[in-house]
């Protein structure tokens, strides 16, 4: 064994204090006592320490799967059969309590025996609990995996929803009473030319839970032909809903001289007890939506367009106030300009500390904490990212700063230049293209953040993008990833492009 | 005439790099300082034209006490003296041609100068140094596109922009090959006796000494040990040699024969 192995170190520092079944029996009742008294303390140690936490873990976890019960066995046995996985990781749990008695009976034995394979079991137990509590289901991924193609498949073309048709309803309506009176209504006038509807008969009893109503006979004349045809129902109380016909919307096709005929029971209809005892008048109206004219941009491609250019000057803005910031900031945060004093030294710290902790906090977070300052919109997202920006830059301008060349400096010094001059002509050539450089790398990290930051209500095209994902319109988020994806990919190119002009 | 009376410097650490250094260089000479590294021979050079604060002494430039100067004054004193370096010390972003012409900023206006607007004579001037230094096709590249000997070239060009009465040079060759080192030292020779341009130049290669120079003067632990001229270069003793790069040091031949010139 070499020294440099870490779990070696005490092996040949004391004989062992205890005999070899006695170390293994102590290691059983608290496991790692036995190689600690054996002279391997650190190996006891960890061992005691990987065992308990392991075990904790794992108690953790069984408590969680049978939440509901409350006795000690019938939480394990619930447990077990619940996630069977759960078996497993006793078993090694178990096996790596059993391996330590039998290596604290090693190490009673012999200095430096017994290998790191003890810690190569415990890594297996830490990431077998990782695999159950992050809960790893392959089966799950394997056999569900149908489920991802729609949403996929929306969002990687989502253009369906990019534009619209105007669209125009034909559409006629017949009355209906209930209950029946001794006049029921008279069905509707037709006129020639005219969509016509006519129910048979006019009025009827509602259906109730398990007691199916009046079944009425629907016929029509006079809509466009082999035209699918739905129907809406109007209550009393003006509440519209589309009829349902064995779980689905009723839709049916016109023949080819525009007529149908179907037949509906009349649908669970709630009418309050304060609307009397009727007779209540309601309207059923069958209805042909044809798209028709031009095809248009739809709202949710008008509103991305709108989002993203909003995102696009959001991130400008912020890396120009960012850039504006961070130069004057940076100077102060340059040790090679900063040292030259105790007091300019004490500038140093404090700005390099306050960059340091501005910059280790998130943009999302900075923006959530914008949200409340000056309320939700893009202005939240410009302060968040500013302030992360002048973070970024300070220190990457400062340290630019830092690794300037001297050598210039003195060599236009020695031509007889001023102060500016040397400036000009030995200081400015070698910070240009850095700060061109990182500046155009702040402003590509601007762009892309602020694509998300409206997520936490920041402004920007984020905001649409979380709010159609939630709302499961798939489309409508895939043409918000369309143009995040579109915007990205120019700006990488513009970048790089900018980049390699200037440096 | 350049004087240097009882020059000493002492850094903030308390090093002494320089103690009571006396020597002269008169118009038209190639004097040669030799030493090891630390000798002070970089102090030496940087105290002459103040880029390095002396701690006591004198510098006299053509009658003028240069460390009594001004700032204005310093300046038009720095312009007459060109100066050139082991790293060139280009800006290694900007084109050969304004490394260049930043050798005139001395006798700017200094706004126009601060708007990189050059007169045409001044363009023209540069364009003639780097003639004269053999790279007028470069002036366009970017100064780290080209090879060592060349921006050391460069930085030749950029001292005789400031048309200097004396060059120092600081261990030019140091960073560069035997042959291009050759090539730098000729130029700088060629100015010598051509444009009677005095050098000042520190070495680390007594071969390269022994070949230019028209004295020497030896430099260790920042006190003159050793002062001579190229004839007596030629005759030193181990002795001299060991007095000058101490008791260890063994003579190296770059690759040049005893007294041989190179061809």
């Amino acid at each position: 064994m070499t020294r440099n192995q870490p779990f070696n170190k005490d092996t040949d520092v004391r004989p062992s204090l205890v005999g070899p079944t006695i170390a293994a029996l102590l290691s059983l009742i608290l496991p790692g006592l036995g190689q600690l008294l054996a002279g391997a303390s650190r190996r006891g140690l960890l061992l005691f320490f990987s065992l308990g936490s392991s075990i904790g873990l794992l108690a953790w976890r069984i408590r969680l799967a049978a939440r509901r019960e409350d006795e000690v066995v019938k939480i394990f046995l619930k447990a077990m059969s619940l996630q069977p996985f759960l078996i497993v990781l006793v078993a090694i749990v178990v096996a790596l309590w059993l391996w330590i008695a039998w290596d604290a009976r090693r190490q009673a034995q012999a200095k430096g025996a017994g290998g790191a394979g003890i810690f190569v079991l415990v890594l297996v137990v830490f990431f077998a609990l990782g695999w159950q509590i992050t809960e790893i289901d392959l089966y799950k991924a394997v056999t569900q995996i149908s489920e991802a193609g729609p949403p996929l498949m929306k969002i990687l073309w989502p253009w369906q929803k990019a534009v619209t048709q105007e669209e125009s309803y034909t559409t006629a309506r017949a009355d209906i009473v209930t209950p029946c009176t001794d006049n029921p209504p008279a069905p509707p006038d037709e006129v020639p030319g005219q969509p016509y509807v006519m129910v048979e008969p006019t009025c009827g009893i509602p259906s109730e839970s398990g007691k199916p109503g009046t079944v009425l006979t629907v016929t029509g004349r006079g809509y466009a032909p082999n035209t699918q045809t739905v129907f809406w129902w109007e209550d009393p109380l003006g509440g519209e809903f589309r009829i349902w016909k064995e779980g689905e919307y009723l839709q049916v096709q016109t023949d080819d001289n525009g007529a149908f005929e179907t037949q509906i029971t009349m649908p669970i209809i709630v009418i309050p007890p304060s609307a009397g005892p009727g007779p209540h008048f309601h309207h059923l109206e069958a209805r042909q939506t044809a798209s028709v004219g031009a095809y248009k941009a739809s709202d949710e491609l008008k509103l991305a367009v709108e989002r993203m250019v909003e995102t696009i000057f959001l991130g400008l803005m912020a890396t120009l106030f960012g850039v504006v910031l961070a130069v004057p900031v940076s100077f102060t945060a340059a040790r090679n300009l900063m040292s030259t004093s105790r007091i300019t030294l004490i500038v140093y710290y404090v700005s390099r500390t306050v960059l340091n902790i501005v910059r280790s906090i998130e943009p999302l977070i900075w923006a959530i904490i914008a949200t409340v300052w000056v309320g939700l919109g893009p202005f939240a997202g410009i302060i968040a990212l500013t302030l992360h920006s002048i973070a970024a830059l300070g220190k990457l301008y400062s340290e630019s700063i830092e690794g300037i060349d001297p050598g210039p400096i003195e060599a236009i010094h020695a031509t007889g230049a001023n102060w500016l001059q040397t400036i000009m002509y030995a200081v400015v050539p070698q910070m240009i293209p850095p700060f061109v450089s990182f500046t155009i790398y702040r402003w590509d990290i601007n762009v892309r953040m602020s694509t998300i930051i409206g997520a936490v209500g920041g402004g920007g095209i984020g905001f649409l993008l979380i709010q159609w994902i939630r709302l499961l319109d798939f489309r409508a988020a895939g043409i918000a990833v369309w143009f995040i994806a579109i915007t990205v990919a120019v700006l990488d190119y513009v970048s790089a492009d900018i980049r390699q002009r200037f440096v | 005439m350049l004087e240097v009376k009882n020059l000493t410097k002492i850094y903030d650490d308390g090093t002494v790099a320089l103690k009571n250094v006396s020597f002269e260089v008169r118009d038209g000479e190639f004097l040669i300082i030799i030493g090891l590294s630390g000798s002070g021979k970089s102090t030496l050079l940087r105290c002459i034209n103040r880029l390095i604060e002396p701690t006591e002494g004198e510098i006299i430039w053509d009658g003028v006490n240069v460390t009594a100067a001004e700032a204005e004054e310093l300046r038009a004193i720095r312009r007459q003296i060109g100066m050139i370096f082991q790293q060139f010390n280009l800006v290694k972003r900007s084109s050969v041609l304004n490394n260049v012409l930043s050798g005139r900023l001395g006798y700017m206006n200094p706004w126009s100068s601060l708007l990189y607007r050059f007169s045409a004579e001044d363009l023209r001037r540069a364009q003639e140094a780097l003639e004269r230094v053999g790279i007028p096709e470069q002036a366009r590249k970017r100064a780290d596109e080209l090879s060592g000997g060349q921006q050391q070239r460069v930085g030749i060009a950029r001292a005789l922009m400031q048309e200097p009465k004396i060059i120092l040079a600081d261990e030019p060759v140091a960073s560069l090959d035997p042959v291009l080192a050759v090539s730098i030292l000729s130029h700088l020779q060629q100015l010598n006796q051509e444009d009677g341009i005095s050098i000042l130049c520190s070495l680390h290669y007594l071969d390269l000494v022994k070949i230019y120079a028209t004295r020497v003067i030896g430099l260790r632990g920042g006190e003159i040990v050793y002062r001579g001229t190229r004839e007596q270069i030629r005759r030193m003793t181990d002795a001299e040699f060991k007095e000058i790069y101490g008791a260890e040091a063994v003579r190296i031949s770059a690759g040049l024969g005893e007294g041989d010139e190179p061809a």
